[in-house]
């Protein structure tokens, strides 16, 4: 523990002032021994925690146990995984979840981290405005996203019918929901949605990197390219971090989308295009709770194996540097 | 060169704007057009304000007068949530961030995995034990699960491990501030970013979910607007033709739900933007250096 | 410490206060009757509590689980588990959730014939109570029925000198015609979700047919490939289009004042609700026909988009007071004019008023109540319902594929094969014979 606090001591006071370690780390390892350590830091988090054992353990525990036995109450081993997997929507639904996070990840990374840094390049009154604009449809969600994504995709009523007429292909609605554009037309309901959130978290990082930092480098005759890819980018990587962990859960666990296109079009995308809305098929419809916890396991696993992967890669855990 | 590049800036962020104004644009102008302008006019078209008024009596009239109840109910399961979460996840992402004790990781990483775990799974075991504790009817079944946003805990964890440096607190504790002194005289005040960030993303978050309410409540007095206006969707002809015909009665058509969906999206709307001045303001920058 | 430790008190307490006066508790266990209807009942269950004072009702109002939703189901579910909160009187529009509230492991409908008189049953079409009747018990009665007849353009038809078709195949030689001589004019359309149980069921295709836990489903018997046949050459020609009809470019090329629509099989509530609301078509065109036949068949059979059932809880506390409810629903509360029932009533003396109604509206170019009476039980009965709702199945299976180009001949077994699919994931035996 303490040579722990002492390398972040060290670590901290060459980041920040570049100047001689030895001289800040006494007052500040001593300084450390009266500070969050033990119950107190615990104390600030018991209220948080009473709600994290209430609706986020004690649920998924829940959840655990009944992806293991059946619907009678016994051990069912695997049996729920074997199960699911054997349905002849499961496959098909695992493979449209793989192309429609590849495609949403890509949109994602690209271009919210782009815009995010076009507009902390020059902030003024136009940024936030333009914040303001990216964000507003996430406003919108489940029922409201489908009237208006149903004009939309529509080629004979929506305002970009061009784009859906020479993109798309589509002459009516029924082609631009066509099996193949699917994941692509749920990647950009997403991206609608769901961009200028985290072009904002994006913005808000970039607000936190000190000014004197930019202006040293912009000194050293960096241009706007290289200030941005080089000193702005590496020090929001946690928030990109983060910014991937959840999307690429969210990705797997897409819902919301295809439910909401499979109202617009009347039934004519399922409601079983996804993993998550076969678990939720299973568990409302068919009243099969054991397979729909399976499903959701099945997507935890995914997630958590990705987040695994990032957390370790950037480091996102570990304690302020 | 550079006004090239400032041009080549200016067109990527105007198209990405068209890309996400449009469709809205169309949900302002929808209202004013019958839902026969709708498809026979163009998109952007402005109608009149007679129909927006019509639209509001049909849409007021509709299950007596239930569409304001239901925006009611969306302050009330919003505002409270949010107020619960801002004063268990700040402090809570605080210590996570600048702390250092037993459990840390542990209580980082389940907020995590639970993050990461799907909505469908967890609504049966919250449903039962919301039953367990005679919650089932109250709203407090869907306040006290809207309480709990690991998202804004991470938020805060994120925000203090990267913009508060050590030395600041360090600062505080030599000159003789205990914990809770500190925390309220250097990490709340510079915590302004993190705090329009998480009541922001809590809000909307807590506004815009359906799943929870949808499950727990039984009475559609008692609905939150998005599951109210699923409802009100499914009292449209043209996205339920199985009503046995019911539409013309009831009223609601396309220029209805446009409405409704426009009038849910305001509180949503003002509260992004008074959240969004402080964004901009907050920022660590001096509190060391200087 | 002692400060921040009353934060989270008084947020607990300013809560604890809200709740007091805010929200209301569901008060199903105060109320007498607890009925649940969508929005369109909703002046159903009002006008019983003014007829009724001294009951105490809680009318709640849902989405009506319309449209493939799973609202009852996960609502049963979970009072199942919980061991209460069930109202006692549901309206779906769904027309196949009785099936699935009949049987395990919902189990939540009461019989009906326990209930109500026999004498007030009988006057349901039998194909009507036949849709009700699971494992040989009937759950539920129908609020409304909704039998395909034939909507005709008379006006359209008289100016272009076409005689009003009586078979399938005269229809589609007539559907050849229009498409030489008045291209852009269509006598029907196929790309809705429920496409398939007006011209499929219609013509006694076996898609459906349940015995006890075994459905039979033959995609490739001669009643569903002899209409294959006849539409196959009207989808291409383009006077049968795989387009939906609630879609804004359906309304928006075959709709409007200057309508291409000549003839139109479809449900009795197509009436006002597609025509008028949805089509925005003019008055003084439409009127109903006959639905069309097989040539040579000597039974009528047609086919049915809906019919709204009326479920009684078998945890009512006081199963009188529902079935008194229930009954007033579907029997007495008829009122004309504006305010009248969305749909064609199921029990048949009401169907008669409502009936009256009709033939006065000045929309319709000639009374089409006629029609509408004489499929009323024509229905055909061995197409049953089953717990896994069809339409998604053939939506996603048949209909995209028409838009794409291929014809409904090579699409039936592919349809059947998912038909199956269903079926067994929802717990059936499948059988083709």
């Amino acid at each position: 523990m303490k040579s722990q606090t002492a390398e972040h001591g060290r670590t901290s006071a060459a980041d920040d002032q570049g100047g001689p370690a030895a001289l800040s780390s006494s007052p500040v390892q001593v300084a450390r021994s009266r500070g969050l350590h033990g119950w107190r830091g615990f104390a600030f988090t018991v209220p948080y925690l009473f709600f994290l054992v209430l609706f986020g353990i004690l649920p998924m525990l829940y959840a655990l146990k009944l992806a293991f036995t059946k619907a009678s109450g016994g051990f069912a081993g695997f049996g729920n995984f074997t199960q699911t997997a054997k349905d002849y929507r499961f496959v098909p639904a695992m493979e449209h979840v793989l192309v429609y996070t590849t495609v949403w990840l890509t949109l994602l990374m690209v271009f919210v981290v782009t815009l995010a840094l076009l507009l902390h390049g020059r902030a003024s009154r136009a940024s936030s405005t333009f914040r303001f604009m990216y964000y507003i449809p996430g406003a919108l969600a489940g029922a409201a996203s489908v009237l208006v994504w149903l004009f939309m995709l529509d080629p004979s009523v929506s305002p970009g019918s061009f784009l859906v007429h020479h993109v798309l292909g589509a002459h009516h609605f029924v082609e631009s929901i066509a099996p193949g554009k699917l994941p692509f037309i749920f990647a950009m309901i997403a991206f609608w949605t769901g961009a200028g959130g985290w072009v904002v978290v994006l913005y808000g990082a970039l607000n936190t990197i000190p000014t004197e930092l930019e202006d040293a480098a912009r000194i050293d005759g960096a241009g706007p390219f290289t200030l941005a890819l080089r000193l702005k980018l590496p020090l929001i990587r946690k928030w990109i971090a983060y910014m991937v962990i959840l999307s690429f859960a969210t990705g797997t666990q897409l819902f919301v989308e295809p439910q909401l296109v499979n109202q617009a079009s009347l039934g004519m995308v399922p409601d079983t295009w996804s993993s998550n809305q076969l678990a939720y098929q299973l568990a409302f419809r068919y009243a099969d709770f054991n397979a729909a916890a399976a499903i959701a396991v099945d997507l935890l696993v995914i997630g958590l194996f990705a987040a695994v992967v990032i957390i370790s890669r950037t480091g996102l855990f570990k304690a302020a540097d | 060169m550079a006004l090239l590049l400032r041009g080549l800036r200016l067109a990527i962020l105007s198209a990405f704007a068209v890309f996400f104004v449009a469709p809205m644009l169309w949900l302002v102008l929808a209202p004013t057009k019958s839902d026969r302008d709708l498809v026979d006019r163009g998109p952007f078209t402005f109608g009149s304000f007679h129909h927006v008024a019509t639209a509001w009596q049909h849409l007021n009239g509709f299950s007596d007068h239930i569409y304001v109840t239901w925006i009611g109910n969306s302050l009330l399961y919003a505002i409270s949530a949010t107020l619960i979460v801002l004063v268990t996840a700040v402090p809570a992402g605080y210590a996570l961030a600048l702390g250092d004790f037993p459990g840390r990781r542990v209580v980082l990483t389940i907020t995590l995995v639970v993050m990461i775990m799907p909505a469908a799974a967890l609504v049966l075991p919250i449903f039962l034990e919301l039953n367990a504790l005679h919650l089932i009817g109250s709203v407090l079944s869907v306040i006290l699960p809207f309480a709990f946003f690991p998202f804004g805990v991470n938020l805060a964890y994120i925000y203090y491990s990267t913009a508060i440096p050590r030395e600041l607190l360090d600062a505080a504790r030599v000159d003789g501030c205990g914990e809770w002194a500190t925390f309220r005289h250097i990490a709340l005040p510079l915590a302004k970013p993190v705090v329009a960030l998480v009541l922001f993303f809590s809000f909307v978050s807590d506004w815009n979910n359906f799943f929870l309410p949808y499950t727990v409540l039984g009475d559609s007095t008692q609905y939150p607007i998005q599951v109210g206006l699923s409802t009100l969707l499914s009292s449209t002809p043209s996205f339920n033709p199985a009503t046995g015909g019911g539409g013309q009665q009831v009223g609601i058509f396309r220029p209805e739900l446009a409405l409704a969906t426009l009038i849910a999206v305001i509180p949503v709307a003002i509260v992004f933007m008074l959240s969004q001045r402080t964004l901009v303001r907050g920022l660590v920058g001096g509190g060391v250096k200087e | 410490m002692k400060r921040r430790r009353l934060w989270p008190a008084i947020a607990v307490m300013a809560l604890a206060f809200v709740s007091a006066c805010g929200g209301s508790s569901s008060g199903s266990s105060k109320a007498d009757l607890t009925v649940w209807v969508d929005a369109a009942r909703l002046p159903v269950a009002k006008a019983y509590q003014k007829a009724h004072p001294d009951v105490k009702m809680d009318i709640v109002t849902f989405d009506g689980d319309g449209n493939g939703a799973t609202t009852l189901q996960s609502k049963i579910q979970l009072w199942n588990r919980a061991g209460k909160g069930w109202p006692d009187v549901i309206f779906s529009e769904q027309a196949n959730d009785p099936v699935w509230m009949g049987q395990k492991p919902f189990d939540f409908a009461a019989t009906i014939t326990d209930l109500m008189p026999d004498s007030v049953l009988s006057q349901w079409p039998a194909t009507s109570t036949a849709q009700c009747t699971v494992d040989g018990r009937q759950v539920c009665v129908q609020d409304n029925i909704a039998q395909v007849v034939l909507w005709v353009n008379k006006k359209k038809m008289d100016e272009f000198g076409y005689t009003v078709p009586t078979t399938w195949q005269d229809w589609a030689a007539l559907g050849a015609k229009v498409a030489t001589e008045h291209p852009g004019y269509i006598v029907g359309n196929i790309g809705d979700s429920y496409s398939h149980w007006i011209y499929l069921w219609a013509n006694q295709c076996p898609l459906s047919g349940v015995d006890s836990n075994t459905v039979t489903i033959n995609a490739t018997d001669q009643h569903c490939t002899e209409m294959a046949d006849v539409v196959d050459p009207l989808i291409k020609n383009g006077t049968l289009p795989p387009l939906g009809v609630f879609t804004p470019d359906f309304a928006k090329q075959y709709g409007g004042d200057d309508d291409k629509v000549l003839m139109m099989p479809g449900p009795s509530w197509y009436a006002k609700a597609v025509f008028n609301d949805t089509l925005h078509m003019p008055a003084g065109e439409i009127t109903a026909a006959p639905p069309l036949q097989w040539e040579g068949d000597s039974e009528v059979t047609t086919g049915q988009v809906g019919g709204g059932p009326w479920i009684i809880s078998k945890h009512a506390k006081d199963s009188k007071a529902a079935a008194d409810f229930v009954t007033y629903a579907t029997t007495e509360f008829n009122p004309t004019g504006k305010d009248a029932r969305p749909g064609y009533p199921a029990y048949a003396p009401a169907a008669d008023t409502w009936l009256k109604g009709m033939a006065a509206d000045p929309f319709f170019a000639s009374d089409p109540t006629p029609a509408l009476k004489d499929a009323a039980d024509k229905i055909w009965g061995g197409w049953n319902l089953v717990t896994y709702p069809d339409q998604p199945v053939w939506s996603d299976t048949v209909v995209s594929k028409l838009v794409a180009g291929d014809s409904l001949s090579s699409l039936l077994a592919p349809f059947g094969e998912a038909l199956a699919n269903a079926a067994k994931a929802a717990g059936y035996e499948v059988s083709n014979s």
